[in-house]
């Protein structure tokens, strides 16, 4: 900490309850959200936090002017807050963040128009983020982790102020995202649940209206708990929405609607091309991809284990899972192909004999009972068109289409 | 069977503990306890709230210190009915079959009368005279599980009385916040006895069945998700213990078929949370690959899987899963097989690991006709119209192979 004298910290202060005291009679929202936002750890608000670490009696400074005094409770919140952030004591600073954050909501509620929104959501945001660091402070040192679950709360609180019919309701839905990855991050995804019946089915609320970004992100999360759920169709509509609207410039978000939709195009049979898989570096797909193809069922599983924490921690490992028969009817596919060309008479009888051997060749050892139970599923599931003669341990492939494609819809629907 | 030498509780005169970070008393057994920081997260509880609460506002006023400072009751009912209660309903005649003194409907002792399960508990009614510590509960749990090989009464009445009583031993457990070692062994016995009347109740008949069936799958999921986090709650960097990996893997089974209703999350969202440890473990591994033959409808490989490798546990959990698969086949066989080859039902039957005799009952009941080809063999005639979901939903045909398991 460079030296500081007092005299120059008591003018920092001073400024900085100016410059708040300022933006909030002029109703100045971007001055506003500057002056809050921690994480963005800017020169002014550190060197403002040396200075309060050095006066050390800012609320009397507060106390003796009117114009200050007015925001007493608040600023002595704040100030309390960055000063202990300053010297990473991330729990204090945590929880009289959480002081100020309440404060300044109730202050909010009194403004009739929606001018600090901008400044709410700079709360919003840093809140949980000082929740998170927070709850690694408690962890390392050996203390259960609940900041984030108290931020939570709070932010349903500020929800529920915006949840009214004025113009102030266009803000829920960054609220909500935010809860979103409160939420997540803390694995209670249910929780969602009841914010999501109140943006969807309450009739102040417009999707329309809310501005464009934040619908990316709510239909980003919301595309996922359908992944979760196993919803394909849903899950397909909702992250799709989010990659046709997100900002083209903003790649890591891409990639990350990406790695959740497609497993879902997969899966209804839509496969990426491998520029899309490089360009936003996918490369845990590129096997998958592969393996759909070419028929590869060891290819497959094979992937399948190569990256099963990562498929696994991100919930798409069971989606990916199901692509086996898919996999099985390329295969098929291709030995009906092959036997067309030796000989077309009698290609589209697939012996359950030769089907062994190519899965044998492919390192899978199966019975002709195992061939025969794969088959009967291909065929009822509408993955291949024929009859199966089990006596004559043979299947029949219809003359016309024997491997319709799936449409967009997943397989046995 | 003497149960009059109970042990009592640590604490003589006080009955309410303050019990600050770190410093716990649960039980008698000092090995059992482990470190604090895991066991004070532990907050989710099968049925009822701890006698007092902590809530985030008394914490922000803590100027910053983090103390989690809750009392918890210990318990100092030394049998395994508090007097009062037993006195009570003495008085009003309430007291079950198995805790009647020789038949006599207002008549119990201490060796028979065990605290029932009381949903309405205000934090403010509980006194420590009520609540039976644990080695108390032990006793009375091994007291119960005893009564299921009863056979003086059908099994619907020992199960509910069992149902109850243990319901009342989780109540004691969640109100002292007990969560050592000891208690995983409760709780597993617990669910132990869920899954195995899950499988006894299906046998059973009467219009009392489908509620009591019903609600003790949502006492088992209950209970299933305490042992989790008590699991968790006892865990040492990425250690298993014991039994983990088997109650783990119940968890899946029970949520093969995603549209289910069981309670609790999606399984994705599940796998997520699994240490490394056990998301690599034989019995994960298991019913993992049960759930990809199940999802995909191979029903060759999920019979006979279970046949070869489920223990008992899983096997009472999987069988209305086999009941579907072997469905699923006939419908799936009648439904692709060649019209002019009939299937044979021998076959048939080594496929979906049953009796001829049984599998020709299916087929019935699945609306199918079976006859007699010209060399004498049953077969069934495939291409039939007449496919239905077979209506009992609770008939089960033994699944070949589960004699070698243990139970």
């Amino acid at each position: 900490m460079a030296y500081v004298s007092m005299g120059e910290a008591h003018r920092r202060i001073t400024e900085y309850l100016n410059r708040f005291c300022d933006a909030v009679s002029y109703q100045d929202s971007s001055t506003l959200c500057r002056l809050l936002s921690f994480s963005s750890n800017s020169p002014p608000l550190l060197s403002l936090a040396d200075a309060l670490n050095l006066f050390q009696d800012a609320s009397g400074l507060i106390r003796q002017s009117d114009k200050f005094s007015e925001f007493g409770e608040i600023l002595a919140h704040l100030f309390r807050s960055l000063q202990s952030y300053r010297v990473g004591n991330l729990v204090e600073a945590y929880l009289a963040f959480e002081k100020f954050a309440n404060a300044f909501v109730q202050e909010f509620r009194n403004w009739e128009s929606a001018w600090a929104l901008e400044a709410l959501y700079v709360v919003c945001y840093e809140i949980r983020v000082l929740a998170e660091k927070a709850d690694k402070e408690l962890t390392s040192n050996g203390k259960s982790p609940e900041k984030l679950k108290a931020a939570g709360s709070l932010l349903m609180k500020v929800f529920g102020v915006l949840a009214g019919k004025g113009p102030k309701r266009v803000g829920a839905l960054y609220v909500t995202c935010q809860l979103f990855k409160t939420y997540f991050k803390l694995g209670t995804v249910n929780l969602c649940r009841s914010v999501i019946r109140s943006i969807e089915t309450a009739r102040i609320f417009d999707f329309e209206e809310f501005p464009k970004r934040d619908k990316v992100t709510y239909m980003y999360y919301t595309g996922r708990l359908e992944v979760f759920n196993e919803n394909f169709p849903a899950a397909d509509t909702k992250l799709s929405y989010a990659l046709q609207y997100c900002n083209p410039k903003r790649e890591r978000n891409i990639r990350m609607i990406l790695k959740y939709l497609i497993p879902v195009k997969l899966s209804i049979g839509v496969i990426p091309k491998d520029e899309l898989l490089q360009n936003y570096n996918l490369h845990e797909y590129t096997k998958i991809v592969e393996a759909l193809r070419k028929g590869d069922l060891r290819l497959l599983r094979h992937a399948l284990q190569e990256h099963e924490d990562r498929f696994l921690r991100s919930g798409v490992y069971l989606v990916l899972e199901k692509l086996e028969l898919q996999v099985y009817q390329r295969l098929m596919k291709k030995i009906y192909i092959i036997q067309k060309q030796s000989d077309p008479a009698r290609a589209h009888q697939l012996k359950l004999e030769v089907i062994a051997k190519a899965l044998r060749w492919l390192e899978m050892d199966m019975d002709l009972d195992e061939v025969e139970c794969i088959m009967t599923i291909l065929i009822y599931k509408n993955l291949v068109k024929g009859y199966l003669a089990h006596k004559s341990k043979v299947v029949v492939l219809s003359k016309q289409d024997p491997f319709p494609k799936l449409n967009g819809k997943p397989v046995g629907s | 069977m003497n149960r009059r030498n109970r042990g009592s509780s640590s604490s003589s005169s006080s009955s309410r503990v303050s019990n600050t970070y770190g410093n716990r008393q649960l039980s008698d057994n000092p090995r059992a306890g482990s470190g604090g920081g895991a066991i004070d997260s532990f907050r989710r509880r099968a049925d009822v709230v701890p006698v007092k609460r902590n809530n985030d506002k008394d914490e922000s006023d803590n100027k910053g210190e983090d103390l989690t400072d809750v009392s918890f009751i210990v318990g100092t009912c030394s049998s395994m009915c508090p007097e009062r209660e037993r006195v009570t309903r003495e008085r009003l005649r309430d007291l079950a079959v198995f805790e009647r003194l020789y038949g006599n409907p207002s008549k119990s002792s201490t060796d028979l009368a065990v605290k029932k399960f009381c949903r309405t508990l205000s934090a403010a009614d509980v006194q420590a005279s009520d609540v039976r510590p644990l080695p108390v509960l032990e006793e009375t749990l091994k007291y119960l599980l005893s009564l299921l090989d009863s056979r003086e009464h059908p099994f619907e009445v020992v199960h509910d009385f069992i149902f109850d009583r243990t319901r009342s031993i989780r109540q004691d457990l969640s109100i002292q916040n007990l969560a050592n070692e000891r208690v995983i062994y409760l709780y597993e016995e617990m669910v132990k006895f869920h899954v195995i009347s899950h499988k006894r109740l299906q046998s059973c008949s009467g219009t009392s069945i489908s509620p009591m069936h019903h609600l003790n799958m949502e006492q088992l999921a209950k209970t299933l998700t305490s042992l989790y986090n008590i699991y968790d709650a006892n865990r040492k960097s990425d250690s298993t213990h014991e039994n983990e990996a088997e109650f783990r893997s119940l968890y899946v089974l029970l949520h093969l078929n995603p549209s289910s209703g069981v309670m609790g999350e999606p399984l994705s969202l599940w796998f997520r949370k699994l240490t490394f440890a056990l998301v690599k473990s034989k019995e994960i591994c298991f019913v993992r690959n049960l759930l990809r033959f199940y999802r995909m409808g191979n029903y060759k490989n999920f019979l006979s899987r279970i046949a070869s490798e489920a223990t008992y546990l899983q096997y009472c959990i999987s069988e209305p899963h086999i009941r579907e698969m072997r469905s699923v086949a006939v419908q799936y066989i009648n439904s692709v097989c060649y019209k002019l080859q009939p299937y044979s039902l021998l076959r048939l039957s080594q496929n979906l690991m049953m009796k001829e005799l049984d599998v020709e009952s299916l087929c019935h009941d699945c609306g199918l006709e079976t006859c007699t080809d010209s060399d004498g063999f049953t077969v069934l005639t495939t291409k039939q119209s007449t496919f239905r979901s077979p209506e009992d939903k609770f008939k089960v045909y033994d699944l070949i192979g589960i004699e070698r398991m243990k139970r």
